[in-house]
């Protein structure tokens, strides 16, 4: 093992594989914080580029990307409500109510160092997992799956302070997830006719209307710039570095978003999304003082974005080792191995340690720089903040509907968009939890996929779900989601009186 | 595919043991043809008048990623050299319901050339056949050529107790794994099931993988005990010794050690395989067809796209367009003959 990572290291530091990452990184900066372009758009894009590349050198460019997509992502999210990809959601949560109390350059120092580290812990971790990652892939059946989706939609659901109003919004983001066609029982649900909706709602027009476009037609509303402060340059540049130092104050959150984040990567199929939320709502639940969460907590910044580089390592796992993508962008890089004859399967961890060693290089560096970019351009990131929404507006808007329509090129997306950007400025109104309807929809069909699967496995006889140890274990961590909040509001009652 | 010892779906009658399939002759008279056309037309590769400078988009019914999008990607800078030195290639990815989004596009396309597709059998041919409503209709496409074509092949987990094809014969229990309704992997687990006498058993059809390899990870990890596979994707399961590969369909085995069904006394599932076609709209000129069927076959012979293939893992097997329009009719009677044996096995 030591052999190859040398001999990684060694490949990645020579002059044109060095420029690859770099390119990498600017590109999936680029991608990243322009919502709905995200990092499959950004790898299917260079795909082309890499033909006449060596394939670790289309290793190297792909890892760049992927490496700093999500760090780009968190800059829209903090600033503007709005997550350059579905992962950065969570960061919204907090980050926003930041930007708006003046403190965007705290957030995205934040951020950016959560991030790096988060990377580096998850590939630390992944490191020494490898040798048993074959066993924590395969713990994971049909029950399990549907559990762990129980567990999240769960937590999220608790988290989101008014328990009524978070069940709405999730039950209305079950709807939207099984809009489609079903492809265990044979039939189209909800598609009014449409062809479009057979492959049902895809998540990017959903996240750009629910959160940019209805973010957009609220600052319509109140007028003025994002931020309420007027204060200038000072509070962003202190704030910068304010942010770096509030991660390492805030060790327990970090190295807990980090070991999230790896672990739900690990479990093919879940994704980013998942990591980042259960890690945000995991802080949320167990930090103390956690009155601030949702209203500009720097802990409910620094979780999902440790998480959601962490999960990158994770996710390598069932990518290489079986073929599984754990999401989109996985499922490009996928395409992208096999054009260049590396070929993922159990046998790619023995064949080819030195490629998946310069991956975890690649991913790592990239995560270093393109955090080291953030942090020093975010002095300057933070001034959109201060942009008079009347300027802001129009721009904001314009990307988010070219954003959703570049993602497949089609018109239909772009109504989506609309759609949920309308939806999206109604439940800010009235106070529902848009957060919850995006996990909600994420969780959908991996829930009722893996719920009808386990029927069938099981025969109709759901008490069987308790036989599966991994599932057991997720069903009492469910049940701790749910207790650990009544357990605290009667400490606080107690303490009180 | 390149076995030689195949018994041909054009001519059944060929004996087994005969050296070269029909397949396999019109694969090398592919690669004649290409020769002899790349001769009569000089060393520029023909460019044809109709498509001069012109942009050809090569549909692809799904998102990015899969293996569709893959050949296509592999394929069209090739394609596109062989078509003139002003013309491009480009894939374009246009999912939708199912594929039949990207499908409609191809079918209703003006004839003009510039928009192809690549179509999948019997995926695209399966909702015709059980009378699905569909905007397209296969038999009336213009056929270029056929790219890849692969055997399926039965596999249970290394770990089973299952050792043979008769042990899984003599099963109380049969639990298949597959992808959803609608798939060409479903409709072979059908189609074997019913010829093996398993559908007696009352299998359980544990259908909706999102993936091949999602399912044949399930085999390895105990969700099913049975399962069907294309073999390229099985292949490196087979190879790590995590699945034992029982049958495969086809004339002679693509796995060596492994018997055919056809040698296990099954000779009607030799047809059951998995292939990728090019096509455009129905109604092509005959002269613009004639080019782009040439410039596929001297694609497919270019000895760079061969060696890009081997490396992408494709499963090239070509077939000159008027040969994949036969293929495409024969489909659909093979397909019409197991029919009542298609329906949704987990359908409300």
């Amino acid at each position: 093992m030591p052999d190859s990572l040398f001999v990684a290291a060694d490949y990645l530091s020579q002059g044109a594989n060095l420029g690859y990452l770099v390119l990498g990184v600017a590109v999936g900066i680029v991608f990243g914080s322009i919502p709905g372009l995200g990092g499959a758009t950004a790898i299917a894009l260079l795909l082309p580029l890499t033909f006449g590349m060596e394939p670790d050198q289309a290793v190297i460019l792909m890892g760049g990307i992927m490496g700093a997509v999500s760090i780009g992502g968190s800059v829209s999210a903090i600033l503007l409500n709005t997550p350059g990809t579905a992962p950065n959601a969570a960061t919204c949560i907090d980050g926003y109510p930041l930007t708006r109390q003046g403190k965007a350059g705290l957030a995205i120092g934040a951020a950016a160092t959560a991030s790096s580290i988060g990377g580096i812990i998850s590939l630390g971790i992944l490191v020494a997992v490898l040798p048993v990652a074959r066993t924590i892939v395969l713990w994971f059946g049909p029950p399990a799956f549907f559990m762990l989706a129980v567990l999240g939609l769960t937590s999220l659901t608790v988290a989101s302070g008014n328990l009524l109003r978070g069940l709405i919004a999730a039950c209305i983001g079950l709807f939207f997830g099984f809009v489609g066609y079903d492809d265990i029982g044979g039939t189209a649900r909800y598609t009014i006719g449409i062809d479009f909706l057979w492959d049902g709602i895809s998540i990017v027009p959903l996240l750009i209307g629910l959160f940019a476009i209805a973010e957009m037609m609220n600052l319509y509303r109140t007028g003025g710039p994002i931020s309420a402060s007027d204060d200038g340059d000072t509070v962003k540049v202190v704030g910068t570095m304010d942010g770096v130092r509030s991660v390492f104050a805030n060790l327990r959150t970090l190295i807990s978003g980090s070991a999230i984040g790896t672990v739900i990567g690990l479990v093919p199929g879940v994704g980013g999304t998942v990591a980042s939320f259960l890690s945000y709502s995991f802080a949320a639940q167990t930090s103390k003082n956690n009155e601030n969460f949702g209203s500009g907590d720097i802990r409910g910044v620094i979780a999902p974005e440790a998480a959601n580089n962490a999960k990158d390592g994770g996710a390598l796992i069932p990518t290489l080792a079986f073929g599984i993508p754990g999401s989109a962008e996985m499922a490009i890089f996928l395409g992208v191995l096999i054009l260049h004859g590396i070929d993922p399967g159990p046998m790619l961890l023995i064949e080819r340690e030195s490629t998946i060693f310069m991956l975890i290089l690649a991913l790592l560096v990239a995560t270093l720089i393109s955090g080291g970019v953030i942090l020093t351009s975010a002095r300057h990131l933070a001034r959109i903040a201060h942009i008079d929404s009347m300027l802001l507006i129009p721009c904001v808007i314009t990307v988010s509907f070219v954003g959703a329509y570049a993602l497949h090129g089609s018109i239909g997306d772009v109504f989506i968009a609309a759609f949920f950007g309308m939806l999206g400025f109604v439940m800010i109104r009235f106070d529902y939890p848009r957060i919850t309807l995006v996990i909600a929809f994420v969780l959908s069909g991996l829930m009722e996929r893996n719920f009808i699967q386990s029927m069938i496995m099981f025969e109709g006889d759901w008490r069987r779900f308790f036989g599966d140890t991994t599932t057991l274990v997720l069903f009492l961590l469910t049940l701790c989601a749910l207790l650990i909040p009544i357990v605290n509001r009667v400490r606080t009652r107690r303490s009180t009186r | 595919m390149s076995s030689k010892k195949r018994r041909c779906r054009h001519c059944p009658s060929r004996a087994s043991n005969q050296v070269m399939s029909c397949r396999s002759i019109g694969v090398r008279c592919c690669f004649l043809f290409a020769a002899l056309s790349s001769l009569l037309t000089g060393c520029d590769p023909a460019g044809d008048q109709q498509l001069d400078n012109a942009t050809i988009a090569i549909v692809i019914p799904y998102r990015p990623g899969g293996g569709f999008d893959r050949t296509v990607r592999a394929f069209a800078p090739y394609f596109a050299r062989q078509l003139g030195a002003g013309v491009t290639v480009l894939p374009e990815n246009v999912p939708g319901a199912g594929g039949r989004r990207g499908a409609a596009k191809v079918y209703r396309a003006r004839p003009d050339g510039t928009t192809l597709g690549i179509f999948n059998l019997p995926g695209f041919v399966l909702p015709e056949v059980l009378g699905e409503k569909v905007d397209y209709d296969l038999r009336e496409l213009s056929w270029i050529g056929r790219l890849e074509s692969q055997d399926y092949v039965l596999l249970i987990s290394a770990a089973s107790e299952l050792q043979n094809l008769d042990d899984v014969r003599a099963a109380d229990e049969i639990s298949f794994l597959s992808t959803g309704y609608g798939s060409s992997v479903l409709a072979a687990t059908q189609i074997i099931a019913e010829r093996l006498a398993l559908t007696d058993k009352s299998p359980i059809y544990l259908a909706g993988y999102a993936g091949t390899a999602d399912y044949l990870v399930g085999l390895i990890r105990g969700d099913g005990n049975v399962a069907v596979g294309p073999v390229s994707t099985s292949l490196k399961y087979i190879e790590s010794g995590d699945l034992r590969p029982l049958a495969v369909t086809g004339d002679g085995s693509s796995l060596p050690g492994v018997p055919t069904f056809t040698e296990l006394g099954f000779a009607d599932l030799a047809a059951l395989d998995l292939q990728r076609s090019i096509a455009g709209p129905p109604g092509l000129d005959a002269e613009l067809l004639t080019t782009l069927r040439e410039a596929f076959l001297r694609a497919v012979a270019d000895p760079e796209f061969i060696a890009t293939a081997r490396n992408a893992r494709l499963d090239l097997s070509p077939l000159a367009g008027a040969a994949t329009a036969a293929e495409i009719e024969e489909s659909f009677t093979f397909y019409e003959t197991f029919k009542t044996n298609l329906k949704n096995p987990n359908a409300l």
